[in-house]
């Protein structure tokens, strides 16, 4: 990756937690360019074409090339009106934030992408167990599915029908954590959980139907 | 939500994924996408100037025009391109639009321009984005108050209306004192009144010199008693009048009422009456001097007189707040000086600070630099606290006086340019009338020269000559023939102002002498008969031009024609004015008929524009042209 910047002390660290003005003003200078198009194709399961596409929805948002975690929040947040999906937002940015470095580039982007879209069930699932392991520890504990779904149902908002209670996050947690938890030692592994989902019809039927949203980037012009 | 957001909508659909793990029911079947269109590059050739943009960014906003079927209607087929023929530099900013999501508005624009291509694109301007909003908003005020205040002006300004109640041009002359002498009189004599009044006032207490008996002086009001009383009776009884005539002439009587100078004039004529009402009782004296204070709000009628007073007055109500600043801040600092001052100055022997309140006054003459010097401190704390309240009082008073300032002056150029416009108005509207005119004008000239160019071309044929025709634009030849068709329809004529305004007098004058005792009249007698035939119908009456341009043969007929001719344009000219004066015009027939006459080659030109009038009618007619 190549970055461009104007300062060149603190060429990598684009953390959005710096406050001083010089910062800002960095940030706003630093431009990156992603890898060139053959390359990121190599990677990725999309062609030329897709990739063109997504490149151009992706600068138009993000002039600077880069997304940061706020920008992210926001832009989510735009999907959810009715609830708050910024913590949601807060743990879809660190799975697609790869290498950790605050910031999701184009490629970083492009790579989550191909694989929720263009990926094998497989590589979802190991996708979604990413997302799920809030500290990257190989193990989601129930503490962790407990924020997950605390994020999951607050993007939904005050206004539902059945009306939202306290425990129905508890609940449900407890719901998915007897299924997937076969050992009963109160975490779930990468193999019990791919293992799950790939025997409940539901989740394989929808995770499917996903895979046949093909169409999805020419949606995005 | 924004445009560009939506680009990452199939990146939210993919993040999806994330919940089915963990989902109670399964999900949902994906929606499929019918329209499967290829996105490709649209040009957009604006007057020369490419732009080019990608199909489906114009299609985010399907209700406007380029992202609708609408924009098929400027497809240019040759050149695979869509053409509008507008503004380029703006329609920069609409295609931004489209591709941010966000409508700016420049400010170097003109604001109706803008207007006119954001409803021409069918976007609406409630979406202009933050940043430009204030300024849109703003720049949009101005120009309708701008155009309302035209408007205004322009009904005011109007020539008087034969049909205005004596009621509203009595109004009208109160509100505006250039509309008529009248009024102009009307305006500079309770001016003057008013003047008078107050000097009046003033000079009555005056001391006059010793009245023979007394000591003292007198002032001049006690000495010449009655004639003050005589000059204050004519002031009040003026004053009366005026605001009865006002209230009589008022519009809306209630409205009046209320308003501002209409209590100032109650107010200043009210003690008048109510010393005449009272008796001279020692108690209610008190009372009645009190009352006379309120005679000096007569000087305030003079702001009907002056603008600047009314600029002034307008000023003070809008800086309200400031001026509420102001005070609030200055009763804060004098109530703290002056507790200050008084426990300072307690100390000291035969002060003069007795109270708070009464460290009031020292303080309110300190802090506004006056320094009468009736208080002064004696004691060194005192003196100190002295000149931090004098120092602090400049501070304080300087502070709201500019914002003050700032307003009247804005206020002031607001009215001297509306002031300029009104005077620039009259000059924009006369060029707008002679535009105007000019183009009736051109139409009625043509039409003399066509009959001129037709009558030479024959008389050319005649003498075997070719005729070189004037030339206009193919614009304006198809427009004379629209105004030919309506007059074909209307069988009516267009003629020019003078021509009409001669003929109404002439009937005018016409019709009160009533008699046949004038040749004309006989005439008019003679062919009032054919008048009567025809009623509803007039005819043309080809050109007022005749007698400069025709040779020999009209010119002993010139001078009939001269008397004739006016009226009969006149006449003509009515159409363009009002329609219910046909009347006159079925009238004037006689005076047409005979200008008709005079044309020596009519035969030949008149039936052709004068298809239903048939020509026996000029034959008869003839023999009565010569008869006269």
């Amino acid at each position: 990756m190549r970055n461009i910047s104007c300062s060149h002390s603190k060429g990598n660290k684009m953390n959005s937690k710096y406050n001083s003005v010089e910062d800002e003003l960095e940030m706003a200078t630093v431009r990156h360019r992603p890898e060139g198009l053959e390359q990121l194709e190599a990677q990725t399961q999309f062609t030329k074409k897709e990739l063109q596409i997504l490149y151009r929805g992706f600068k138009n948002e993000c002039p600077s090339g880069i997304v940061n975690e706020e920008t992210f929040k926001e832009i989510y947040s735009q999907f959810f009106p009715q609830g708050d999906a910024s913590t949601y937002a807060h743990y879809l940015f660190n799975a697609f934030d790869t290498d950790h470095n605050g910031s999701v580039s184009f490629q970083d982007f492009v790579m989550g992408l191909s694989i929720l879209l263009r990926g094998s069930i497989q590589e979802k699932l190991n996708w979604a167990f990413n997302l799920y392991d809030i500290n990257k520890d190989g193990y989601i504990t129930k503490e962790e599915m407990l924020d997950i779904m605390k994020a999951i149902y607050d993007m939904m908002g005050k206004y539902t029908y059945p009306v939202l209670k306290e425990e129905t996050p508890k609940q449900h947690v407890e719901i998915f954590f007897q299924k997937m938890d076969k050992n009963k030692d109160g975490v779930v592994t990468i193999d019990e959980f791919i293992d799950c989902c790939q025997k409940e019809k539901n989740i394989s039927k929808s995770m499917r139907h996903n895979m046949n949203c093909r169409g999805i980037t020419n949606d995005s012009r | 939500m924004a445009a560009g957001v939506a680009a990452w909508l199939p990146f939210a659909r993919a993040a999806a994924i994330g919940w089915m793990p963990v989902a109670s029911a399964p999900m949902p079947a994906p929606p499929r996408d019918k329209r499967r269109t290829q996105d490709g590059l649209i040009i957009l050739n604006v007057s020369g100037t490419k732009f080019q943009t990608w199909r489906n960014t114009l299609e985010r906003y399907p209700d406007t025009l380029l992202g609708s079927t609408e924009r098929d209607f400027f497809f240019n087929e040759e050149t695979n391109e869509y053409f509008f023929d507008r503004d380029p530099d703006i329609f920069r900013h609409i295609l931004n639009f489209y591709r941010t999501g966000k409508l700016h508005y420049p400010r170097h624009e003109c604001i109706s321009a803008y207007d006119e291509e954001l409803s021409f694109f069918g976007i609406i301007p409630e979406i202009i984005g933050d940043c430009c909003y204030e300024e849109y908003k703003d720049r949009r005020r101005e120009n309708a108050e701008r155009l309302q205040d035209d408007a205004d002006t322009e009904n005011n300004n109007d020539g008087v209306l034969p049909d205005m109640t004596l009621r509203q041009t009595m109004w009208r002359a109160f509100e505006n004192p250039h509309t008529s002498t009248l009024a102009l009189v009307f305006y500079y004599v309770t001016g003057f009144f008013i003047a008078v009044s107050v000097i009046a006032n003033v000079v009555e207490t005056v001391p006059c010199g010793t009245s023979p008996g007394r000591v003292k002086d007198l002032p001049c009001g006690e000495r010449y008693a009655l004639a003050f009383f005589c000059l204050d009776t004519a002031c009040v009884m003026i004053f009366t009048i005026e605001y009865l005539l006002r209230l009589i002439a008022a519009p809306s009587r209630y409205k009046f009422v209320r308003s501002v100078m209409s209590i100032i004039d109650v107010v200043a004529i009210m003690p008048y009456y109510i010393g005449l009402v009272m008796t001279d009782n020692e108690d209610v004296s008190g009372a009645f001097v009190t009352l006379r204070v309120f005679r000096v709000f007569r000087i305030f009628k003079f702001s009907r007189h002056s603008q600047g007073l009314r600029i002034l007055g307008y000023t003070l109500k809008s800086c309200a707040s400031e001026l509420g600043f102001l005070l609030f801040s200055l009763t804060m600092a004098i109530i703290i000086f002056a507790t200050v001052m008084f426990y300072a100055e307690k100390g000291s022997t035969a002060s003069k600070f007795t109270s708070i309140p009464a460290a009031f006054w020292y303080t309110i003459v300190t802090m506004t630099t006056l320094g009468y010097g009736d208080m002064v401190p004696k004691t060194i704390a005192g003196k100190i606290f002295g000149s931090i309240c004098s120092l602090s009082g400049v501070l304080v008073i300087a502070l709201p006086v500019p914002v003050i300032v700032s307003n009247f002056s804005r206020i002031y150029h607001q009215n001297q340019r509306a002031d300029k416009r009104k005077a620039q108005k009259k000059a924009r509207l006369a060029r707008i009338r002679v535009a105007k005119s000019g183009s009736a004008n051109a139409y009625i000239q043509s039409k003399r020269n066509g009959l001129l160019s037709d009558s030479l071309e024959q008389a050319s044929k005649e003498a075997g000559q070719a005729l070189v025709s004037k030339t206009s634009s193919s614009f304006e030849r198809q427009h004379h023939h629209l105004l030919h068709c309506l007059e074909k329809t209307t069988n009516h004529e267009f003629v020019d102002e003078q021509t009409y305004e001669m003929s109404c007098m002439e009937v005018s004058t016409v019709n009160q002498s009533g008699s046949r005792s004038s040749s004309i009249s006989s005439q008019h007698g003679l062919t009032a008969t054919c008048c009567s035939r025809r009623n509803k119908k007039t005819f043309r009456l080809p050109n007022s031009n005749m007698s400069g341009s025709r040779p020999g043969s009209v010119q002993e007929l010139s001078t009939i024609q001269i008397r004739e001719r006016p009226p009969l344009s006149n006449s003509r000219s009515s159409l363009n004015a009002k329609i219910e004066d046909t009347a006159q015009l079925n009238c004037d027939q006689p005076y047409v008929t005979a200008a008709i006459i005079s044309i020596p080659t009519p035969p030949v030109t008149t039936p052709e524009e004068d298809t239903s009038q048939s020509p026996d009618y000029s034959q008869s007619n003839i023999v009565k042209v010569s008869a006269l």
